[in-house]
């Protein structure tokens, strides 16, 4: 239920970003080349707007949208790493490997987070909190402020331990889910569907393919192949015959393709 | 010493599959609590700092404008305007398909999102008309690679991050050796055609050209909307992108309405996804570079290596096989990251254009994407047509070995790459 709405409010969160960041920078744009033409009325207008602060939001609304928007890759499994060695190992020793990868996601970001927050704490956060609740002490630093918005930096980059912190819990959160059934996330609408399909899905994703680029999980079946080292010169009539095989079985087991 | 222990411990890390940015991080943060003085705040401060620069906020922009024109409409247009140019050569409709995957290129900074937007459409169709899957496969998974290679091209906007580079400059560096690399794949296409007597498309008349031509100029416009703004200096390179992702979106749902409106903030959502993905690369990469910078590991392998006597044709030699070599391992916007910053420094050194030398990376990078354990490009095709990578494989070794001799001319004869931005007097 919480984690529903926070799944949700991740989602929202970066999506507004993304396009908010895009419309800010196609406004400002607009308003430097359309400030120049003189439109009588219009020009004087546009003349009383500064959009010199365009740049600075771009930058911070997607440095919040990449910190937050990591913490959900952990959640789609977009996130990509040196998986040739390990997708070549059998299942028990792979879990162990996929595990420590989580784990290891899970220690990074929850150090950052830790680091970033005694930052943030330290530059401003602390000053701000205590002076809101009128308990100001003297020599509390009160942190400095951004050049164009003139917003606290704390605020701004509060984005490090908050996201962070959201990241290593979606880390523990894989790792959990992996250990309990075996599956890793992955993108719904990652595989284009087959050759009578001409209308590819509006969230294709082409880092969520078969590479080996990430795991396989424990339920992972290659498209048209199964992949074991051993065969990998195969005759074409034996392609063939894997091909229909890895269809069969595929159906037979009902993971991916239910969804094809 | 150091630099042994980190990448030896970046290496270890990474093999082990964990996501590529947390194995820098980590990295990075071993470093730190063992081995030197740095202080953590600084390292902290890094971690927003990083990618603080509006050069890099190109790279979720043209994900974004990639996003909305992947969806059928642009494809589907210089598709035809391609077929009604070409089709009627040998080769027919992959020749077509290269070209179509050329002008895709200049609208889009990604090679897989190329070979989805225009392999989705062109191979079925050339199933169809009685090509052989394996010969569709091999065009366009090959064909996509210009994506990187012709502007606009994310990898670029990477590597201009990593050494501070002029993204304009790479941009215009990019169109000669795009062009060439388009017309190698179309020789190649035309002679494997010719040679197995594959169908040809009837021959198409001006007036057709022309209609085919006219539907698809809202895409082609973007060409000259990002090209010409940066190079006229209307636009820097990120609002270029901005303006292209608000036009992309403006063509994909009110011009010729593929998509509704409803559909946008999936497409929002799946871009900032994965621009997110590379982003937090970058911000660990920048980190891993400040930390070698900081223990001035660059300079000392450069001075290693001119030490050696290595000359300039044998490190341009060994940067492509270590690049190479690579590409079998990573992706590209990581390789780019973690060997860029390394490698520049030696390359100034022998006197290589900064330009030149990231043009020779992003030709390396197109390699590696053609061919498995982790060629996108091959599992992006293996998900179109559900062939596996075994055959896939096979399917394009004449394009790959193309690519390889291409790959040979662009590292040694750099004014290919580099007489376009002089001529313009963008470098």
């Amino acid at each position: 239920m919480i984690n529903k709405a926070l799944n949700h409010l991740e989602e929202l969160l970066v999506t507004f970003l993304m396009g908010g960041a895009t419309v800010i920078i196609f406004v400002a744009v607009l308003h430097r080349y359309l400030a120049g033409v003189e439109i009588p009325g219009l020009q004087d207008w546009l003349l009383t707007l500064n959009f010199g602060w365009a740049q600075e939001l771009c930058i911070i609304m997607f440095v919040w949208m990449a910190k937050f928007g990591a913490a959900y890759g952990v959640r789609t499994g977009i996130h990509v790493g040196v998986d040739v060695l390990i997708n070549r190992l059998d299942e028990s020793k792979r879990t162990k490997f996929i595990i420590f990868g989580l784990l290891a996601g899970a220690l990074f970001t929850g150090t950052v987070a830790t680091l970033g927050g005694r930052f943030v704490w330290e530059n401003g956060a602390h000053y701000a909190i205590f002076n809101f609740f009128g308990m100001a002490g003297e020599d509390l630093f009160e942190g400095p402020t951004t050049p164009d918005l003139e917003w606290p930096t704390w605020a701004v980059y509060s984005a490090i331990p908050l996201g962070s912190s959201l990241m290593c819990f979606r880390f523990l959160q894989v790792a959990w889910d992996f250990i309990k059934t075996g599956e890793l996330p992955h993108h719904d609408h990652g595989h284009v569907d087959g050759l009578e399909e001409e209308h590819v899905p509006v969230d294709v994703d082409v880092y969520s393919m078969d590479d080996n680029l990430h795991p396989h999980d424990l339920k992972h079946e290659m498209v048209g192949e199964r992949r074991d080292g051993g065969d990998r010169r195969q005759t074409k009539a034996a392609v063939a015959e894997e091909r229909r095989g890895g269809a069969d079985r595929r159906n037979g087991n009902g993971d991916r393709g239910d969804k094809q | 010493m150091n630099a042994l222990v980190i990448f030896g411990l970046l290496a270890a890390l990474m093999l082990t599959g964990m996501p590529v940015s947390i194995s820098l991080g980590l990295t990075v943060l071993t470093f730190l609590f063992t081995m030197t003085q740095v202080p953590l705040e600084s390292v902290a401060l890094k971690l927003f700092t990083g990618i603080e620069k509006f050069e890099i906020m190109a790279i979720p922009f043209f994900i974004l404008a990639g996003n909305f024109l992947t969806h059928g409409g642009v494809a589907k247009r210089m598709i035809n305007f391609a077929t009604s140019m070409v089709g009627h050569w040998y080769g027919g409709l992959g020749l077509a398909g290269v070209l179509a995957c050329a002008l895709f290129a200049a609208v889009s900074g990604s090679s897989p999102a190329t070979v989805v937007a225009i392999g989705s459409i062109l191979l079925p169709a050339m199933v169809k008309a009685g090509f052989p899957n394996r010969f569709g496969a091999g065009v366009i998974a090959t064909s996509g690679a210009l994506g990187i290679l012709i502007p606009p091209s994310i990898v670029m906007v990477m590597y201009s991050v990593a050494t501070n580079t002029s993204v304009g400059a790479l941009f215009m560096a990019g169109v000669i050796p795009g062009l060439v690399l388009a017309a190698t794949l179309g020789g190649v296409t035309w002679f494997r055609a010719k040679k197995n007597n594959y169908p040809r498309q009837p021959k198409a008349s001006w007036a057709q050209r022309w209609v085919a031509f006219r539907r698809s100029v809202w895409g082609l416009l973007l060409i000259v909307v990002v090209m010409g703004g940066i190079y006229t200096g209307i636009f820097t390179p990120t609002e270029a992108a901005a303006m292209s992702a608000v036009y992309a979106f403006i063509v994909a749902v009110f011009i010729y309405k593929d998509m509704g409106l409803k559909d946008v903030p999936k497409v929002l959502l799946n871009s900032a996804n994965m621009s997110a993905m590379l982003l937090y690369i970058i911000t660990n990469a920048v980190l891993f570079s400040f930390i070698m910078t900081n223990e001035n590991i660059p300079q000392a392998l450069a001075d290693w290596m001119l030490g050696h006597g290595l000359g300039m044709i044998t490190f341009l030699l060994v940067v492509n096989v270590l690049l190479l070599l690579a590409g079998n391992f990573m992706e590209p916007s990581s390789i780019v990251l973690i060997f860029a910053p390394i490698l520049f420094p030696v390359a100034v050194k022998l006197g290589i254009d900064p330009v030149h030398f990231g043009i020779l990376m992003v030709v390396n990078m197109e390699v590696g994407m053609c061919h498995p354990p982790v060629g996108l490009n091959l599992y992006v095709a293996s998900g179109i047509t559900k062939m596996g990578i075994t055959e896939l494989t096979v399917a394009v070794w004449p394009w790959l070995l193309s690519m390889l001799v291409f790959l040979g001319v662009v590292t040694y004869w750099p004014t290919m790459s580099i007489w376009l931005p002089k001529t313009l007097g963008m470098m």
